[in-house]
Parts: structure tokens; sequence; C-alpha cells
């Protein structure tokens, strides 16, 4: 998001909160009218339209795949259901009005538009009738939204479907490696999946299509999270709305220091930040380690500043969403550092995957060793959360790195843990003892983002190389 | 019974998770986000309590938001004993 948009949304955020009535249908409007605005150029014009079309349809159908009796009458949902059909319509119809400052004119012809929300409303039907019938309606939308993000995800498989959409175009062929970014995606399919799951284990509350959508599409979270929880959105959105000072002081200073972060220290660290190419020219050890911890903070203040944008604009409509960061790089061990870098999607990937499989490997009849047990679990939770955040052999090995680190960690407090010697329980050795820790955390916490930033593992390693000295 | 399960919970962590039967916990202290209990033996003391108490506590709780001290779970349990 550019400064402008964010203040664009801001200024909607505090006339949402200022809203004596109607609060969850502004908000759907400013959410489905920000995925159209927000969507970053495509090579294809017609994706400018459709690929937002497709984020509210897959949530369409995923609101359809877990509402409940309670939650899905026609008399509750009608105001939300016209108000995103007539959203959709109104961007299509920007091939009459015009309006390039704010959205592309290029939008297919409406009947096309009015045919396909046709289609997605007989589709809903369908599922909210055999849904609850067969689960297995359920487990094919968690299995669709996977496959949709394994795609998109996988540089040779988004190039081979932008190849098949340049030639279903007609246009030129030659350059099949042409971008396609689906907006948003990352957060919403991870925010959509927690709620079929829940819904499959019996513990998502009924919601109506608005609060499913303010929930799955929530304006301030939507291009980079927090991704919060479904139960504990609507509750906060259910809740009446008064705004005290001190909320209005939290949401500013919130904003503020995001924007701060990500504008200003980011970007000029940025500068520092290391690069392939730097690493290529960089000679010095020393410059090496200076580019790295620049790169280290970089993307800490950018990040952390849009999740501080993110829950100072939330606050200004009464929603608090749930922190991503606390202070992680001043944590004496890889554990706690885990616990408090985007500690929303870390929590996710426990809630699905960790905590289940630890349970079931717990309770087996034959339980391996424990610390056979803790290898796999902390090693393939962190390689899949290093491939969420996209499929290739770095995003693998950057988890790879922490998994190990965790684990080796994980030991290592296990066999301490009853021979920690007198000096390190002092007042002043516990400080030492924390001191080093956060200094080894953090540089291997700074060391691993090679994996991550740079463009391949042999130029991560060449960096390695360089910043011991091996070469 | 909130004291009894206090105490259960309290001797189950010191011995089997922190491996220190004579550690003392405070009722109060933060189990989760101060790093005591890591992800793995959270999972056990989730197993424990359903065993123990019969109360089920589901993998999405297993966080510092849903308990975060001996006090916090103990009435979580109570809670859920209650239904």
């Amino acid at each position: 998001m550019t400064i402008l948009q964010i203040a664009v949304l801001a200024i909607l955020a505090i006339i949402i909160g200022q809203l004596p009535r109607g609060r969850q249908l502004a908000m759907l409007a400013i959410s489905t009218f920000a995925i159209f605005w927000l969507q970053p150029d495509e090579p294809f014009v017609t994706l400018l339209f459709w690929l937002p079309v497709a984020t509210l349809a897959i949530s369409l159908l995923c609101w359809a795949l877990t509402s409940g009796p309670e939650s899905r009458s026609w008399r509750q949902n009608w105001p939300a259901a016209a108000l995103l059909a007539a959203i959709i319509v109104l961007m299509d119809l920007n091939r009459i009005f015009k309006i390039e400052q704010v959205y592309t004119s290029r939008t297919p012809v409406l009947e096309l538009t009015l045919a396909v929300l046709f289609g997605l409303a007989v589709l809903t039907g369908v599922i909210i009738r055999w849904q609850s019938v067969n689960p297995i309606f359920q487990a094919a939308g968690l299995a669709a939204i996977i496959l949709i993000f394994i795609i998109l995800k996988t540089p040779n498989l988004l190039s081979m479907v932008s190849g098949y959409l340049v030639n279903l175009r007609g246009a030129n062929t030659a350059d099949k490696t042409i971008p396609l970014t689906w907006l948003g995606y990352s957060y919403i399919a991870f925010r959509l999946l927690h709620t079929i799951r829940d819904k499959q284990t019996g513990r998502l509350p009924p919601l109506t299509l608005a609060e499913y959508f303010n929930y799955a599409i929530f304006f301030p979270s939507f291009t980079a999270g927090p991704i919060d929880r479904a139960e504990r959105f609507v509750k906060e959105l259910k809740m009446p709305l008064t705004l005290t000072n001190d909320d209005w002081l939290d949401a500013g200073s919130r904003l503020f220091v995001g924007l701060f972060k990500k504008f200003v220290i980011a970007d000029l660290l940025a500068f520092l930040s290391l690069s392939n190419i730097l690493v290529e020219q960089v000679k010095s050890t020393g410059w090496m380690w200076i580019f790295l911890y620049a790169y280290a903070f970089r993307i800490y203040f950018d990040f952390s500043g849009y999740t501080d944008i993110a829950i100072g604009m939330g606050r200004l409509m009464g929603i608090r969403l749930p922190e991503n960061f606390n202070a992680p790089y001043l944590k004496s061990n890889l554990t706690q550092f885990w616990n408090s870098w985007h500690m929303s999607l870390t929590q996710w990937f426990r809630a699905y995957y960790f905590n289940p499989i630890t349970r079931a490997m717990r309770s087996a009849k034959r339980p391996l060793p424990v610390w056979l047990i803790i290898f796999v679990t902390q090693i393939s939770t962190m390689v899949l959360i290093g491939l969420w955040h996209g499929v290739t052999i770095g995003f693998a090995i950057w988890g790879l790195w922490h998994g190990l680190g965790l684990f080796v960690q994980n030991r290592w407090s296990e066999f301490i843990r009853t021979r920690v010697p007198a000096w390190a329980q002092t007042q002043s050795g516990q400080k030492v003892a924390s001191a080093f820790g956060i200094f080894l955390t953090f540089n291997f916490v700074a060391v691993g983002w090679l994996f991550f930033n740079l463009d391949s593992p042999a130029t991560a390693w060449l960096a390695m190389k360089k910043l011991f000295g091996v070469i | 019974m909130s004291d009894s399960i206090l105490i259960v919970l309290e001797q189950y962590i010191s011995s089997k998770i922190l491996k220190q039967p004579d550690r003392k916990i405070n009722p109060e202290e933060f189990l989760i986000s101060s790093g005591m209990i890591d992800s793995f033996s959270l999972v056990d003391l989730a197993l424990f309590v359903e065993d123990t108490f019969n109360v089920r506590i589901e993998d999405a709780e297993l966080n510092a938001q849903t308990f975060n001290s001996l006090n916090q779970l103990a009435a979580l349990i109570e809670s859920r004993l209650e239904k």
C-alpha cells in the first residue's frame, strides 16, 4: 500500500468508527472496494477485475461451506449480498464512468459480469443445500484453497498458468514469465482454511455473510495480516462501539509509529540491505555483517510497521486485531523468537498443524521417542512456514534452518535444565546468560535471512562464506 | 476444588515438564509467554489434562491467550467440569 492509500483508508476507517448504525455494512463496502482498488497492475488487464472477483467468490463459497442454519437465511443476509453485487457491478461500470485515477476502465462487459454473479449465486445455493448433508464439500474446499495456494506460490507452476493465460488471450507468447499477483491470497486463504477446519470440528460460531466477509477481507489486514481468528474478530465486531480517548490515542500512535517504521526506517535501511548484487561485489567481512544486519532490521521494521498500521486502522473502527510482533530481536532463545515473530501465522500453524500432529504422535499406541517426535514436528512445521512464503528451495532451507535451530535449542534446554551452573543462577549470571542468548539468537536469525532474501541457495552460501571470512 | 486442581497441575509441570520436582510455581507466573512450557510440552499438558480431568483443550486453544498461568488453566478446567 502507498502512503496515499493508507491515508484514504484511515480516513474511511475514522468515518466508519463514527457511524451510529450500519458499521458492518460500511466496513464490508470499503473492504470490497479496497480489494479492487489495491490490486496491483497485472500483465492481463482483465485480471485487474477478475482476481478481486475471485477473492470475493472464494470467500462467498467458503461462507456457504461453513454457514449454519442460524446464520444463512435470506432475510439476514440479503443486504450484504446486494451490497457485494452492487460494488462488483459498479467497479465493472467504470468502463463507462472512466474514473481511471481510482480503477481501470478496461473492465469486462456488464453481461459477462452479471452472468458470473448469477452463476455464483446458484453455486452458493447448491453448496448451502448440500454441505451439511455431505462433508466431502468441506474437504474439497480445503483441497481447492490449498491447491490454488500452491500454484500461486510455486514460480514454475505460476509461470505455466501465466503462459496459458497469455496463449488464451492470443497475446505475445514469447514472454511466459509474466508475474501474476493475487493480492492478499496468502492471508485470505489461511483465514478461510481456519473457518472450514473449525466448521469441520464443530467449533465455528454461526456467521452471517457480512460477519464472515468482514473477517475474511477486513481492509486493514487484507494485504499483510495479521491473521485473526473468526470467533474473536466477530465478537469484537458485535460489541457496541464507543471509542474512548485512549482508543483514539492508541490508534493514532500505532498508525504514526507504523508509518514511521515502514516509510522512514525500513525505507532508509533498504539502501544498506544485503542484496544479490552486494553479495557479489562486497569483499569486506565487516560490511557484509552491516548489510546483513541492515536487512534483518529492515524486514522487521517494514513488516511490523505494516502490522502497526493495520492494528491502528482496526482500532479506529473498534476492532482490536491481534499483535504480530513482540520485540522478537530481544529474545534470548529461538523458541521465544518464534513466539514473537509473525505470531498470528505461527499460531495458525500451531493450531492446525503442529498441535494435531504432535497430539497424534504422542497418543499413538507405540509412540516414537520424544526427541524424534520433536525433530519431525519442529522441522516439518518450520519448513511449511518457509514454504508459505513461496514454494522455492530458498524458503525451504530457511524453514529447515529454523526447524533445526529450534530442535537443537530444545534438546540443549532439556540437557541444561538440571545442570545450570551456580554462577548462572545468580542475578548477574542470569543477565549475562540472557544477553548472550539474545546475541546468539539474533545472529542465528540474521544469518537465516540469507536464504530468505537472496535469490538462490548458491548466493546465500557465497554470502555465508564471506560473512565468516572463508573467502 | 480449584486448589486441588492447582496442586495436580503444578506437580505435573514441575516434575514431568521441567524435570525439577521440587520447583514451586507461582499460580500467577506466566507459563507460555515466558517460554517455561514449550509448544511440544504444551501438547503433553493438554493430553494430561484430558486424561486426568476428562476436559478437552482444543489444539487451537493451546496458546497464551487461552491460558498463561496455573490459575487461568485451573479456571478453564473448572469451567468445563461444570458443564
